[in-house]
């Protein structure tokens, strides 16, 4: 055969690899002792023959590109769909052929020899189409019909118009315009199809089996076929999808009998349509087939028919079909055709067109008009279209859906420590900026669900397309089903699958699968727990402070999430579930504070020459900024005892001991400044924010406790300055609340003598520096608390502790610039004021 | 510590030691011939750092004038990302007293 320029040149008689498989080959072979022959031993190699150049005639296969009308063929083409629409012509063959020999069918019988059925059905329908060789003759695949209306037994001897796939079945007008009739003037250029084989039509095979038949058996069934051809039913399903098999078995019943043999015809063009096997009537295999003719709609673009099949169907039903140029066989077919209703009405070659009136020719080409410019944009649109199959679309939005789903978490997990573990920050930062979002996590789920949405709208836009309809259908169902999945995620990052070697650990992209499973048990945690805090107890070095001051961080960090997942107060007495889910929380509050407390280790003895391990934890800049968050967590009795600890080593704080002032202008390093600047900011702000809720009673005791240290190093120290004026000032407030009539104030006022009498040598050296330092003010603050709660013979000593500090300042203070000096002075005011002075009686 | 093994239950990465020194000045060094010192504020696993009040120093070798000369050219940042992937080294910065 020519078709794709082979060489026909070669041994006839061998089979070729483009034949294909003569399922009657034995059938014939038995009475004129033709070969038997094996693929095996025949096959010549021609497959090596091929010529790559000769595709002259692709054009007319697979439509030109450059067409008139046509737009450019897109790379999304639909051979698949367009291959559907040959069932059209493959019915009308049916069709024909019936209408051509009725009684022929009923006959067959089942011993017919159809081995080679099951592994060559493609071939096989093809060869059921085009008619099968003869005695002697091998097909060499495109045999050519005979030109005598498909029903003569002149078979492909001498040349016969070239098969040609019409052009106008992928939707482009053909670039060659075939004559429909006769056959034979078809300017078949290549057609020298084998001339030495002669090609055994359908019928003929058919009389061949029935002759055999009537020999082996015979009992004839005739057929009651007194239906019309037209109006025979059919099922194209059951001969495409097993050709031999279902050709050939006995007919069962009335409609079975009644079914013809589709042939791939074509009977206005005497061409065959494309040879590829139907795949679609697989869906439909077992369908009755009595009465259920409407052939099968899926894959076919129903926009692409709408079009076309509106024209033909107005054509078919408002007007008796008009007779073909190919005269008696078509007219029929085109009644056919019109029962089929839409599927059957595409107007799949130019010549139906000149069968149309003008109104219908005129729709016809606005309609292909307006397909062209369709077909234009989409060309437009779609160059880089089929760069990416569906599965390779659907592979990246799986990816892609992941990370979201994996980005956005569980949508019913909001606010959860997941969320917060995944991106702390954030969630922290969005919970301080507060306001409008009340949820974190809204925005992404907003996103996620935009996302979803819309790819649901476009699936829906796109319904009214042929192709992506299933692709978006499939995508929107996967998309839920990621969804899906992603709700149901065990929450557990692992799954042990009984059977099973190892354990299958989930991951995604934040949290990847982790490759080591180290198990540690909480029994050996525990018990290496208390060990070790004992350890670290007995060796107070600054790595293990260090250590425990991440402890207390990581302590910190898990109180301050469970804070986060309070739940609410029980509505009522009556919520149980409420209540649980209270005493759950402050269960685990409970451990937490528990944990936390003895991280702090209060009430670890100091091992000799250490300082106290809480006291130590202050040395650290860290340790000092963790203890506004630690005070949050702890209930009043542990505040007051941290208050105590804290007092209790005053005189061993770092920021004590090694921040005496001297009279030298002796400057302090920038690291200890550094480090009194952030106890004060953190630790005694924290201190005096507990402070000034303190009873009197406890505030007395405290001061008793001051006084027994080693008031003169405190005393020297700003921040231990600044802890007595704390003290000394909070007495005074509860003083000025409560009045001094209480029974505990004579308590204080005993603390509070004592304490005087032991600061009081301590006094003229508090000042930091000499006078011309300055930054003095917190020691006159301290004064100005002492002057307030002291007696007057208390203050008189005050005056003269201090006098000269006082004198020196004012002295000062008239040398400065006006501002500085005003400054000054107002410090020494303080003091001054609160013994009923003032600067300006000094002046 | 003396006896870090028994510490186990709180050093189990390398990155643990890394986490004491957190607020702490530390003394970097890093590919290129370039040291840093200054606060840790932040590392991560792959070590990268975000330091505060940062003196980098970096030495470059001058050998124009054929006497193979180290210089050390020194600058500071208030604060600084370090990519993890220079770091060869993160130590602790002894305290200044």
């Amino acid at each position: 055969m020519s078709f794709f320029g082979f060489n026909n040149a070669h041994n006839t008689a061998a089979t070729g690899f483009s034949q294909a498989h003569d399922p009657f080959q034995g059938l014939s072979g038995r009475d004129d002792d033709g070969d038997a022959l094996e693929f095996e031993d025949t096959y010549d190699g021609l497959g090596d023959q091929l010529e790559e150049t000769k595709d002259s005639f692709n054009d007319d296969t697979f439509g030109d590109t450059s067409d008139i009308t046509a737009a450019p063929v897109g790379k999304d083409f639909d051979f698949f769909s367009q291959t559907a629409k040959v069932q059209n012509a493959i019915e009308e063959e049916h069709y024909l052929y019936n209408r051509q020999q009725p009684p022929a069918r009923s006959i067959q019988p089942v011993s017919q020899p159809v081995q080679q059925a099951s592994f060559v059905q493609p071939s096989l329908t093809s060869a059921a189409s085009y008619g099968y060789t003869s005695q002697g003759h091998y097909r060499t695949g495109y045999e050519k019909y005979g030109n005598d209306k498909y029903g003569g037994d002149k078979y492909s001897n001498e040349p016969v118009p070239e098969l040609q796939v019409d052009a106008s079945l992928w939707g482009v007008a053909p670039k060659k315009q075939t004559q429909p009739d006769p056959p034979v003037s078809q300017p078949a250029a290549p057609s020298s199809s084998a001339p030495s084989r002669k090609i055994l039509s359908l019928e003929e095979v058919e009389a061949q089996m029935r002759a055999q038949a009537k020999a082996a058996q015979a009992t004839p069934s005739p057929t009651p076929h007194a239906q019309g051809p037209s109006q025979i039913p059919y099922d194209p399903a059951i001969q495409f999808a097993q050709p031999a098999q279902q050709q050939f078995i006995p007919p069962v019943d009335h409609a079975r009998q009644a079914l013809p043999i589709h042939v791939l015809q074509r009977p206005q063009s005497n061409q065959a349509p494309s040879p590829q096997p139907p795949v679609q009537p697989a869906v439909h295999q077992r369908q009755p087939s009595s009465t259920s003719v409407q052939p099968t709609h899926i894959l076919q673009n129903p926009n692409r028919l709408s079009g076309d099949a509106a024209i033909m169907g107005m054509h078919q039903h408002s007007t008796p079909p008009v007779p073909g140029p190919s005269a008696p066989p078509t007219q029929p077919s085109h009644r056919h055709q019109g029962s089929f209703g839409r599927q059957a009405n595409i107007i799949t070659h130019p010549s139906q067109v000149s069968q149309l009136t003008e109104e219908q020719k005129a729709a016809y080409m606005e309609q292909e008009a307006k397909r062209a410019k369709r077909n234009h944009k989409i060309f437009l649109m779609s160059r880089d279209n089929g760069v990416m199959t569906p599965q390779d679309k659907s592979f990246v939005t799986r990816i892609q859906l992941q990370q979201l789903v994996a980005a956005t978490g569980n949508p019913n997990e909001h606010g959860t420590d997941e969320s917060l573990a995944e991106d702390f920050y954030y969630q922290v930062h969005s919970s301080l900026q507060g306001g409008q979002r009340q949820n974190p996590n809204q925005p992404l789920n907003n996103f996620a669900q935009t996302y979803l949405f819309q790819t649901g709208n476009r699936s829906g836009h796109m319904r009214r397309h042929r192709g992506p309809e299933n692709h978006m259908q499939r995508m929107e169902q996967q998309v839920q089903r990621a969804v899906e999945a992603a709700k149901n995620k065990p929450k557990n990052k692992q799954l042990v699958i009984e059977g099973s070697l190892g354990k299958i650990s989930f991951s995604n992209a934040k949290t990847p699968k982790p490759l080591l499973n180290i198990k540690r048990t909480e029994s050996t945690d525990d018990a290496n727990r208390p060990s070790s805090a004992h350890k670290v107890v007995s060796a107070g070095d600054r790595k293990s402070d260090l250590r425990t001051i991440e402890r207390i961080y990581t302590i910190l960090m898990k109180m301050e999430d469970h804070d986060r997942v309070l739940p609410p107060a029980p509505t009522s007495d009556a919520d149980v579930e409420g209540h649980q889910r209270g005493m759950r929380w402050s269960n685990e509050a409970q451990a937490l504070n528990q944990e936390l407390w003895s991280a702090l280790r209060v009430y670890d003895e100091p091992q000799p020459g250490h300082p106290h391990p809480f006291v130590a934890l202050l040395s650290y800049n860290k340790g000092m900024k963790a203890m506004n968050r630690i005070f949050r967590h702890l209930t009043q009795e542990q505040r007051t005892t941290i208050l105590t600890l804290v007092i209790v080593n005053l005189d061993k704080l770092d920021v004590v001991v090694n921040a005496q002032v001297t009279s030298a202008a002796v400057q302090l390093t920038a690291a200890m400044r550094e480090n009194i600047h952030v106890f004060s900011n953190a630790v005694m702000n924290t201190l005096f924010n507990f402070l000034n809720e303190l009873d009197l009673d406890i505030v007395a005791g405290l001061l008793s406790i001051l006084s027994k240290q080693r008031l003169d190093v405190i005393a020297k120290s700003r921040i231990g300055a600044s802890m007595i004026t704390m003290i000394l000032s909070r007495a005074e407030i509860i003083k000025v609340n409560v009045g001094n009539t209480h029974p505990s104030w004579r308590a204080w006022d005993t603390c509070h003598t004592d304490f005087f009498d032991r600061l009081e040598p301590t006094l003229p050296y508090m000042f930091p520096g000499s006078v011309n330092t300055g930054d003095d003010i917190y020691v006159w603050q301290l004064l100005a608390a002492l002057g307030i709660g002291a007696s007057p013979e208390q203050q008189q000593r005050l005056v003269l502790a201090v006098k000269d500090r006082v004198m020196d300042t004012v002295a000062l203070s008239k040398t400065l610039p006006a501002d500085l000096g005003a400054q000054r002075l107002q410090n020494v005011n303080l003091f001054m004021r609160s013994i009923g002075l003032d600067v300006e009686l000094l002046q | 510590m003396a006896d870090v093994a028994e510490e186990a239950p709180s050093v189990s990465e390398p990155l643990d030691l890394v986490r004491l020194l957190l607020d702490e000045v530390v003394f970097v060094k890093l590919r290129g011939d370039r040291e840093l010192k200054g606060r840790l504020h932040a590392y991560d696993s792959h070590c990268n750092l975000v330091l505060g009040d940062v003196e980098e120093t970096i030495y470059v070798v001058e050998d124009e004038e054929n006497d193979d000369e180290v210089k050390t050219i020194s600058r500071k940042s208030e604060m600084l990302f370090v990519r993890g992937d220079s770091v060869v080294l993160i130590s602790p910065q002894s305290r200044i007293h």
